[in-house]
């Protein structure tokens, strides 16, 4: 990073858009590019903007489309739109007593202030492997809307992250919404995280849900975060774990398991170690306490 | 219910000791207040500054044209004057060694400004900024003590100047210092047990809230206004005649409120000069806030490494000790040998040992260079030294807390304070009343046996306690200068104006000093008005640092009112056609007056505006006295802490349970606001114990958090305990030298804070850690080493 | 570009750079100053605005997104001479010391306690988790932000 360029006092300068329609909005996508930055709450985009990694010369507001925000029940499940700040959904009786999960993942994102500001669709898209929503659609089997020049489609949470910062989402496409499908309203959720206090700190997180019949898994979602380039879910220990009673030793070998199959990057700070040695702990917490009543 | 303030006695003032609403109070509630950031002028030009992207490297030209092609206005090193400073004039010539210059040809730490430019907006300057280009030939950089001491490594600087002389550092040591008392060989003998630890600070950013602020105004007499943010108006102007050789009666440094600074300030800030030169070029009013990123860059605390050895008899009596430390300063020198001498100073006021040696040593290396932070090394020490009695105690067999209270050092006895050759005798001491009260309340002795513990969450219970000077005052002159200097004079409504050049950083010192001042001269605390003022209109005081506001600047506010007092009382006599020495003074909180009465003789009593009515009329002069005041010592106050922890094996995360904090401070002046100096102090010490560290990527030789406030965490509202777990008591001695009995706070606030919490984590895991911070990753670490993960 | 914001209850006009921070434009352009820069990038709390009584970021939203709505910073707060409650509060409990998070403090405060009444101890801590203090370690702070509390309810 050239410190010279780095600067949180001021934004330089650039085209500004702000279109009020999705259409208007692809339209601009398509035609700008790479030339153009999408800025909707603004937490993440604005700190890069100010630290000089990112210059965009145009810039799409899309805080003025209406009909991107709320939260509501649907046929396919509870669609949450892309503009629907943190804050709502830390604030939404549905989403706290449906999907708990997703409610302790949001309501740790920064500050009321940040929630304030931070859309859920902003926390998803900037793809950081760390994206605290991200996580937890991930073990919710949540799908992505995405309406872009060719149309719209769906892309389920376990394919939508390519890499760090990077989504499936082309030139063009703006992500609309998210469903998280109806079956796992009924399920138990479980998130647990570990914050960053200096860079020789790594943050790990996990969201866990489970569909538990008495003590028996009978489906289960692992999905983690700052342990892989992307958010992830570590399939072989749901594998393992579905079917099963959990008892101790069953525990204990699937946190075992996970320990050893999160992808954290083993640099010479030794955050490696550290993050598996968290990774088990956290499951044995959410497995404990999925089996209790 | 709260278990707040215990006093352990009843005040009879007027207004020491009570609580008020301070007099800043209502501006910075509603948000007038204005700090140096947020000051303007008409016509002003923002200057932004370009920065060292090595840590070491010459520059060998900058390139100006195309950012004057923007129409920014440039300043490279060869136009600014070719001289060399130190940027902090607290100490004596001897002693104050210089190795800056306002722009440096070449850089020698990630940050270091080079050249700076001038434009009308922000944006503009930025722009410009990025225009300049720079020629550099990098150089070997080094990060740590011990590599650039290596023999072979290139030497950072060639010569300092120290009083007329040129010093080579040879080695990159910047300055040394050894010191010897009583006959150690004899001494070890005598010992028992002995321990010899390594310890390892960490280095920490102040994180005052308000970043380095400066403003300067050229004025048309060749002079210039200067605002910034400082904790020395005097010591801004001295230096700044120094260097551009301006008349000093030109050069007017105004008092601004400051955005707190914890030492940050004690030296004039790296953006004066050179804002100063850009004013000066320009001939327009120049202004710089500096980010937080550069802020981050600018200043830091120092970091250590320790060697001590400890040695004690068996029952329990410590007898030498001998430290071995090395300072890392970073890139330039602000108070490192000062810092030598304190540091053994801290070291050897802490615990009787009758026979000590010391070695130590500065060292240069290619960071930002290091300033003080509140407590001035004592955190450091006191860190290392709360830490490795416990350790000492243990294994003699012996209950650390009863360990202190066999050795510590009080009432009656010597204290080097602040370094050798300023030593005093203690006057006040609550240390034994205070340890044991806490003792009492968090059932010390029945706490859980370290180690001892299994299972997930295990709790730990530590104590720690500490001091520090009250100023550095001394009964001879020595290499710190130390007085402050007050106004007082009367106003024709009977009011008082009293001026000063200290600076508050918030603390309420100035609070304290009015209330001194009411106090002493019978008036309602209302009567008192605190003037703000500049270099021209105050005597010189030499900074707010070293816990000296109360007590060194408190104490000329009462020296000063008390000749107040004697011009009034001559007044009244004439007034009154009485004996000066029979008449008393009282308040009038009715005719909110202050009167001065013959007592037992109705009706003969005058009011303070009816002084100042007479005086005016009859022309006998303004009622006013103005003079400087030396304290003759420098007297400790005290703290203890007990803190609870509750240490997750599975994360490594400490949370933090209870607090018992005790303090001996002499009489308390502002209670509430002396309480936040403890809650703050104690907040500033967990973070030093847990969660900073400024620590650097020797690939690049920047910051690892790249000057980013979100990955360098201090706490937040959540990571504090909760108000009834947090207990606050005064031990209230009186110190005969201070005013009303006063000692100060600031920095005993913090100094013990970090070895409690060590001592406590100790408790909970039955590990000891000689490296700061206790992580969560080093304590989850070594955890598994223990249990054999 | 130009707009219109309701500022401590009167409706302002400007004509502003769509990249121009609302913290500039409340500093440089209102000379309001009570509202501060401490990191920029939204970790310190120092520069908090209400928007439509909501707690958010200045240093962090481009004014033109203020556009329409109302902004609230400490200066609208006292009426005349008279301090609002939570002003008094934080003087009264010596809540403050350097003073510059204050601002800051007290309209997350106010956002609190417009909301919820009557917050215990950790729904208080919560909420101001978005602003640093270095001088006073919270005590004050909180007990503060309880009196206000009491007060407002009546």
């Amino acid at each position: 990073m050239d410190i010279n360029k780095h600067n949180t006092h001021i934004l330089h300068r650039f085209e500004y858009h702000a279109p009020v329609t999705v259409k208007e909005a692809v339209k601009l996508l398509k035609e700008l590019g790479s030339e153009a930055t999408i800025l909707a709450g603004g937490t993440d985009v604005i700190v890069k903007m100010k630290d000089g990694s990112l210059r965009p010369r145009h810039v799409v507001n899309i805080k003025q489309i209406p009909g991107l925000s709320g939260v509501k029940e649907t046929p396919e499940g509870l669609w949450i739109g892309t503009l629907t700040k943190i804050s709502e959904l830390e604030n939404s009786r549905v989403i706290k007593e449906k999907l708990s999960v997703l409610y302790e993942a949001v309501r740790v994102i920064g500050s009321v202030q940040v929630r304030n500001l931070a859309t859920v669709g902003g926390n998803i898209c900037n793809a950081s492997p760390a994206a605290d929503s991200a996580i937890a659609f991930l073990a919710l089997d949540a799908v992505a809307q995405i309406t872009g020049p060719d149309g719209d489609r769906k892309v389920p949470f376990s394919e939508f992250f390519t890499g760090p910062g990077r989504t499936v989402l082309k030139d063009g496409e703006l992500l609309t919404g998210i469903t998280v499908p109806r079956e796992v309203n009924s399920w138990k959720g479980h998130w647990a995280r570990v914050a960053r206090a200096s860079m020789d700190i790594a943050t790990i997180s996990l969201a866990a849900t489970a569909k538990m019949e008495g003590r028996v898994v009978k489906e289960i979602r692992l999905a983690w975060g700052t342990v892989a380039p992307t958010p992830m879910r570590t399939e072989n220990v749901e594998d393992y774990l579905r079917g099963k009673k959990l008892e101790q030793s069953i525990i204990e070998e699937a946190a075992s398991l996970a320990a050893s199959s999160i992808k954290p990057r083993d640099s010479g700070r030794s955050t490696g170690p550290y993050k598996r040695k968290v990774a088990k702990g956290f499951i044995r917490e959410a497995l404990t306490r999925f089996a209790e009543a | 219910m709260h278990k707040q303030l215990i006093m352990s006695r009843k005040s009879d003032y007027i207004t020491v000791g009570k609580d008020t609403q301070r007099k800043d109070g209502v501006a910075k509630v509603t948000g007038f207040e204005k700090f140096a950031s947020d000051l303007s002028l008409p016509g002003m030009l923002h200057m932004r500054l370009l920065k060292s992207s090595f840590p070491h490297a010459k520059v060998l030209k900058v390139h100006t044209e195309d950012a004057e092609k923007l129409g920014a206005y440039t300043l490279i090193p060869d136009e600014v004057p070719d001289v060399k400073f130190c940027p902090r004039l607290v100490s004596t010539p001897e002693a104050t060694y210089k190795d800056w210059r306002i722009l440096s040809k070449k850089s020698l730490y990630v940050g270091e400004p080079i050249a700076a430019v001038a434009a009308d907006t922000e944006e503009e300057a930025q722009l410009a900024i990025e225009a300049l280009k720079v020629d550099y030939e990098q150089l070997p950089a080094y990060f740590d003590a011990e590599e650039s001491r290596k023999p072979g490594a290139t030497q950072l600087h060639d010569a300092i100047e120290l009083k007329g002389t040129i010093i080579n550092p040879e080695r990159n040591i910047a300055c040394t210092l050894d010191l010897q008392e009583g006959d150690v060989d004899a001494a070890w003998k005598e010992c028992d047990e002995v321990v010899e630890r390594t310890y390892r600070t960490n280095r920490r950013y102040h994180v005052q809230l308000e970043t380095k602020s400066v403003l300067v105004k050229p004025e048309i007499d060749g002079g210039i206004s200067v605002w910034s943010t400082t904790q020395t108006i005097h010591n801004t102007r001295l230096l700044l005649h120094e260097i551009f050789g301006l008349p000093m009666g030109k050069i007017r440094v105004y008092k601004v409120p400051l955005g707190s600074s914890f030492g940050s300030s004690i030296q004039v800030n790296t953006i004066v000069p050179i804002a100063v030169a850009m004013a000066l070029k320009t001939r327009k009013p120049v202004k710089l806030t500096m980010t937080r990123e550069e802020d981050i860059r600018d200043h830091v605390s120092y970091n250590m490494i320790f060697k001590i050895k400890l040695g004690a008899k068996k029952d329990g009596t410590l007898v030498v000790g001998h430290l071995d430390a090395i300072l890392d300063l970073g890139s330039h020198q602000i108070q490192a040998y000062s810092l030598l001498g304190c540091m053994a100073g801290w070291w050897v006021s802490l615990y009787r040992l009758k026979a000590k040696s010391y070695k130590s040593v500065g060292v240069y290396t290619n960071k930002t260079p290091s300033c003080a932070f509140r407590g001035y090394g004592n955190p450091q020490v006191s860190w290392m030294v709360e830490t490795i009695m416990d350790e000492l105690a243990e294994k003699i067999g012996v209950d650390p807390l009863d360990f202190r209270l066999k050795n510590y050092i009080g009432e009656g006895e010597i204290f080097w304070g602040q370094g050798p050759t300023v030593k005093s005798v203690i006057r006040s001491c609550g240390v034994e009343e205070m340890l044991k009260r806490g003792a009492k309340i968090v059932d010390w002795y029945n706490r859980p046996k370290a180690g001892s513990q299994t299972g997930r969450y295990r709790k730990g219970l530590g104590m720690g306690r500490g001091f520090h000077t009250s100023s550095a005052g001394a009964p001879v002159p020595g290499t710190v200068v130390d007085f402050s200097g007050a106004i007082i004079k009367l106003n024709e409504d009977g009011t008082i104006d009293y001026i000063t050049a200290l600076m508050d950083h918030g603390g309420g010192t100035l609070e304290a000093h009015a209330k001194i001042i009411a106090e002493e001269l019978c008036l309602p605390l209302d009567n008192v008005n605190v003037i703000s003022a500049d270099t021209s209109t105050t005597v010189y005081d030499v900074c707010t640092h070293a816990s000296r506001g109360i007590y060194s600047g408190g104490g000329a506010a009462l020296k000063v009112a008390k000749q107040v007092k004697e011009k009034l009382r001559t007044f009244a006599a004439r007034m009154l056609d009485a004996e000066a020495s029979a008449l008393s003074f009282r308040v009038d909180h009715d005719r909110k007056q202050g009167v001065i009465y013959a007592e037992g003789i109705k009706g003969r009593e005058v009011t303070f505006k009816e002084i100042a009515y007479n005086a005016r009329h009859k022309n006998w002069g303004t009622v006013a006295a103005v003079d400087s005041y030396r304290q003759p010592a420098c007297p400790p106050h005290f703290t203890s802490y007990f803190i609870e922890v509750t240490v997750d094996t599975w994360t490594g995360k400490v949370k933090l349970d209870r607090v018992v904090a005790g303090a001996d401070v002499g009489t308390v002046i502002n209670p509430k606001l002396a309480a936040g100096q403890i809650h703050g102090g104690f907040a500033q010490g967990w973070s030093m114990a847990v969660m900073e560290d400024m620590s650097y990527n020797p690939k690049t030789g920047d910051l690892v958090n790249s000057g980013n406030l979100t990955d360098y965490k201090i706490p937040y509202p959540r990571d504090m305990p909760d108000l009834e777990d947090f207990e606050v008591f005064f031990v209230e001695t009186i110190e005969p030298t201070g005013p009303f009995g006063a000692k100060g706070i600031g920095e005993g606030a913090l100094n013990p804070v970090a070895g409690t919490v060590a001592n406590a984590i100790q408790n909970a895991l039955g590990i000891r850690f000689y490296e700061l911070p206790l992580s969560k990753e080093r304590i989850l670490r070594a955890v598994m080493e223990k249990e054999g993960q | 570009m130009k707009i219109t914001i309701n500022v401590n209850g009167k409706q302002q006009r400007f004509n502003v750079e769509p990249h121009t921070l609302l913290l500039s434009l409340i500093r440089d352009e209102m000379n309001l100053t009570g509202s501060k820069y401490g990191c920029g990038i939204g970790e310190c709390g120092a520069c908090t605005v209400l928007l439509d009584g909501d707690a958010v970021l200045a240093c962090m939203m481009l004014a033109v997104d203020a556009d329409g709505h109302s902004v609230d910073t400490v200066e609208g707060l006292s009426d005349g001479d008279k301090l609002h409650p939570i002003q008094q509060a934080y003087l009264d409990e010596g809540a403050v010391q350097c003073g510059f998070c204050t601002p800051g403090f007290i309209m997350s405060t106010k956002a609190l306690l417009d909301k919820n009444p009557n917050p215990n101890e950790a729904e208080i801590r919560e909420y101001l988790n978005g602003n640093i203090c270095r001088c006073t370690g919270y005590v004050n702070i909180v007990k503060a932000v309880q009196s206000a509390a009491v007060k407002m309810r009546g």
